[in-house]
């Protein structure tokens, strides 16, 4: 257990920047996870904790003392890879016991330890097995247990169930988290799956072109995203057009004032609303105070089991996506149908419009 | 912010070790030769002289033509062997086809100039099938000579071209040539159109390496020409007549043959810029059952061509168990000629073993580190190190050995013995065997492997001798297994450096065959090609694809 901080990292390939002054604080024990699209630098960074790699400027502290200069193999954090990079040679047993050969812990130390690891990744029936004989999951169980049998400060682990198929995945995900809980291990997790990381994550790192757009309880990153890329990348968004006078922005598609704001022009504001937060109603609906209401024609239906995806066009010719609940009477509306689009003012985001402006109401 | 000076780390080291190795060994006696090739014998001073020389005496002339002369046929009757061996494998059932295989295989890593003499045990002047026909009163044309020369470099050099055209052919996806007929093509289109232009690359790359071989080839044209010199022989003799000078004419006239060979390597690659089909096997092809008269032609053809390409080594065999009495073979079988190798060149065996042994045992440590530093480290360095490893295919044996005698036996590497020069002449030389087999087996093996081990605990040299050394040890015993082959036949370069306390079995032979002593030289020969053998068996045992590993 050991809490890190990362100060100023930066990092360049050749004129390219890979990290831009990365500065990150996690508690002792937490789960971390890095969340980005591929190329935003999110394994780079994992990457130069692990040590694989030398920053151009700044330092990685663990528990206060800084590990640059340590090399990868004296770095005493753990990693799971997202191959699994199971040594195919040698066996399950010795696959774990590896890291504890290195640190020339007593043999009869190593059988006892190995032996527990494997229980609590529930494959001590599987020791003497050939990594071969492994299915995906069981392997990557292995390089997890061989991550942490060495008792290491951090764990990290870079995208290491997105070679596994969706189900396992889920399963996956659930024992990873509590064995992470159980074991107290500060752990950074790579990943470019949001679903993964708002569901595991004590703090869900954001990151962009090598720079961290935000860093925030997976709640707050999903109701109350920073900047427009979060909004963006963490679930889906609709945008809406504004249109600005004396002041005042409004809805093209309503005419309804949203936004108070002199020093913004219209097109310099985006207005965001979550497809969850839409209700879309047949006919022409009367809104309550705190709704706004917006005729649109149906453009699509798609019914998907648990819910249904309305596609609507405004009469401006703006296309808005709305998940609901299925209900019957939407789902068999004929295209182009008139239906009213509600929104709550409470539901709308603004953000500066470029790609990642940040929140500015 | 001041960054903390490390030590630099293990593979910087290597690299650098690696670097210095090559310099040494590979470039400065290549520099020196090149360097040597513009100093006046007798004044020592710098000219062009020796290059004016070379290209206005007919002597040199006329060796730079016979060499073009017999480098371009033998390529040619390569192709005309080697390509419809290839279809015919590849395209049609054939009995016998991994037999084929086998035998061309054999035929590549046998001793080089064993052909030479065997066929001159068999259609010299004295052959038994000249004999034979002279009986019957039909004079047979000789052996010796520029068409001879030609015929050895065609039977010796085809497996080339037929094992990179099988391979391709292998891999061309089928979808093509169904599309190709789908679009309207007759069986003859589709083959011209788009089968032969597919595979063209493979061909090219095949009947490249038989031109350059050819070119460097010596122990052929030395035991066959008879006066029809090439420029190999004429390297060697120079440099035996310039002995206790300056060998600059030896080393003009090899800096020609680095040219040629150079020119055909530059020109196949404008040639396969172009073209590059990546191809995915998604479709593979397949073969036919051929009937008839077809069937039957198709069979002589390929089992012929493998069954005369060995009858070389299967006369010398033979010839290694006839009753001989000093080098007359006086009838009847006997092992006088094993007797005889035992009791006046025992160390000529030893010797062989024992270099190729010591040269192989450099090659597997640093064709292990190589391939790491090539296929790891995106480095200047380790691109240098890749580029260089393509010099020892262009040097011809004599070059490199008088590269060696200019370099390390004067000056500051003075009195290094010849055996050492030997094993160290070996070891650069077949270097690159081994580099490119372990290479290709790294390249399999995913970087997060070295990476787990590190991050585990492990240094780099136990990562990399716990982890990656034995998930390429396949590819590395196949490598270290051509090295020792091609190492124990080498002949050209050891002529040069050998001294009495270090001659080895293909310099016995050599030897044996200019004295006319054919059953000593069977003998040898036949150790020879037994060790090869052995050698074989375990490629193929180490290999899943046959083909390639000896490419």
């Amino acid at each position: 257990m050991a809490s890190v901080e990362i100060k100023g990292i930066r990092k360049l390939y050749g004129d390219v920047v890979a990290l831009s002054d990365i500065n990150i604080s996690i508690p002792s024990g937490s789960f971390f996870t890095l969340l980005g699209p591929s190329g935003c630098g999110k394994t780079t960074l994992l990457r130069t904790i692990a040590g694989f790699h030398d920053q151009n400027a700044g330092r990685i502290e663990v528990d206060g003392k800084s590990i640059e200069g340590l090399p990868a193999y004296r770095r005493d954090v753990g990693m799971v890879f997202q191959d699994y990079a199971i040594f195919p040679h040698i066996s399950v047993r010795d696959n774990v016991a590896f890291g504890l050969k290195q640190r020339k812990v007593l043999a009869s130390d190593i059988s006892k330890r190995v032996a527990d690891v494997l229980e609590v990744v529930q494959l001590g029936a599987f020791a003497d097995r050939m990594p071969h004989e492994l299915s995906g999951g069981q392997q990557q169980r292995v390089g997890l247990a061989r991550a942490v049998v060495i008792r290491p400060k951090v764990l990290l682990m870079d995208e290491p169930l997105s070679n596994l198929d969706a189900r396992l995945r889920v399963d996956l995900r659930a024992e990873l988290r509590r064995i992470q809980r159980d074991l107290g291990i500060t752990t950074v997790y790579v990943t470019h799956d949001q679903e993964e990381a708002l569901a595991m994550s004590d703090t869900v790192c954001v990151m962009h072109q090598g720079v961290i757009q935000q860093a925030a309880s997976p709640l707050d990153i999903y109701l109350r995203p920073e900047n427009r890329f979060v909004a963006t990348f963490v679930g889906a968004c609709n945008f809406m057009s504004l249109s600005k006078e004396g002041g005042q922005f409004s809805l093209k598609s309503s005419g309804a004032k949203v936004f108070d704001a002199a020093g913004f022009n219209a097109t310099e504001i985006a207005c965001a609303v979550r497809p969850e937060t839409l209700r879309v109603a047949s006919g022409h609906v009367t809104p309550s105070p705190e709704e706004i209401a917006i005729p649109a024609k149906i453009l699509d239906v798609s019914f998907i089991g648990r819910e249904m995806e309305v596609l609507t066009i405004t009469d401006g010719g703006e296309q808005l996506k709305s998940l609901a609940r299925p209900d019957p009477a939407i789902i068999e509306l004929a295209n182009g149908s008139s239906v009213t689009v509600l929104v709550k003012r409470d539901d709308l985001a603004f953000f500066e419009a470029t790609e990642v402006g940040r929140r500015v109401g | 912010m001041i960054r903390q000076l490390r030590r630099p780390d293990f593979w910087t080291v290597v690299t650098g070790v690696i670097l210095v190795v090559l310099v040494v060994l590979l470039l400065i006696p290549i520099i020196r030769v090149l360097l040597l090739s513009f100093v006046d014998a007798d004044t020592l001073k710098w000219t062009l002289g020796n290059y004016v020389e070379v290209f206005t005496r007919n002597f040199y002339l006329k060796g730079l033509k016979n060499t073009l002369f017999v480098g371009f046929l033998g390529t040619l009757g390569a192709c005309m062997l080697g390509i419809p061996l290839a279809f015919f494998t590849a395209r049609f059932h054939l009995w016998g086809r991994a037999w084929i295989s086998t035998l061309a295989i054999l035929v590549l890593v046998s001793p080089p100039f064993i052909g030479a003499y065997a066929w001159i045990m068999m259609l010299g002047s004295n052959g038994f099938i000249t004999n034979f026909f002279g009986r019957i009163g039909i004079e047979t044309p000789t052996i010796y000579g520029a068409h001879g020369i030609v015929l050895v470099f065609t039977l010796k050099f085809f497996p080339f071209v037929f094992l990179m055209t099988q391979t391709a052919l292998m891999a061309v996806n089928k979808s093509f040539e169904d599309a190709a007929e789908n679009l309207g093509c007759t069986p003859l289109q589709r083959f011209t159109k788009i089968t032969l232009p597919l595979v063209f690359p493979a061909i090219s790359t095949g009947a490249i390496i038989c031109f350059v071989l050819s070119i460097a080839d010596f122990g052929t044209p030395a035991i066959l020409g008879r006066g029809f010199r090439t420029l190999s022989t004429i390297a060697f003799s120079a440099y035996r007549s310039e002995l206790g000078g300056v060998p600059t004419m030896a080393v003009t006239v090899s800096m020609i043959m680095i040219a040629i060979s150079m020119l055909a390597l530059l020109a196949q690659r404008r040639i396969l810029a172009k073209r590059r089909y990546a191809s995915s096997l998604t479709n593979l092809p397949v073969k036919t059952h051929l009937t008839g008269w077809r069937n039957v032609a198709v069979h002589g053809f390929c089992h012929g061509v493998v069954l005369i390409a060995m009858l070389p080594s299967l006369v010398v065999v033979y010839t290694s168990f006839l009753k001989t009495n000093g080098p007359v073979f006086v009838g009847g079988y006997g092992l006088e000629s094993y007797g005889r190798i035992w009791r006046t060149a025992p160390e000529a065996i030893a010797n062989s073993f024992l270099f190729a042994t010591a040269a192989v045992v450099l090659i597997t440590a640093f064709s292990a580190l190589i391939s790491y530093v090539i296929v790891r480290r995106e480095t200047t360095a380790s691109g240098a190190i890749d580029f260089m490893m393509m010099v020892p295919y262009l040097i011809p044996g004599v070059v490199m050995a008088i590269g060696f005698v200019t370099t390390f036996r004067s000056g500051f590497f003075g009195g290094i013995g010849a055996a050492w020069l030997l094993v160290m002449l070996y070891f650069i030389r077949r270097l690159p065997y081994g580099v490119r087999s372990t290479t290709s087996s790294l390249r399999q093996v995913k970087p997060s492997m070295e990476e787990a081990a590190i991050n585990l605990g492990a240094p780099p040299l136990t990562a990399f001798l716990k982890v990656t050394v034995p998930l390429i040890l396949p590819g590395l015993i196949v490598g270290s297994l051509m090295g020792f082959i091609t190492a124990i036949n080498e002949l050209s370069g050891t002529l040069i450096l050998y001294d009495a306390g270090s001659i080895t079995m293909p310099v016995s032979i050599y030897l044996a065959v200019l004295d006319g002593e054919f059953g000593l030289a069977a003998a040898h020969s036949t150790v020879l090609l037994l060790c090869t053998g052995v050698c074989v068996y375990f490629v193929f045992r180490f290999t899943e694809n046959r083909n390639s590993a000896f490419l």
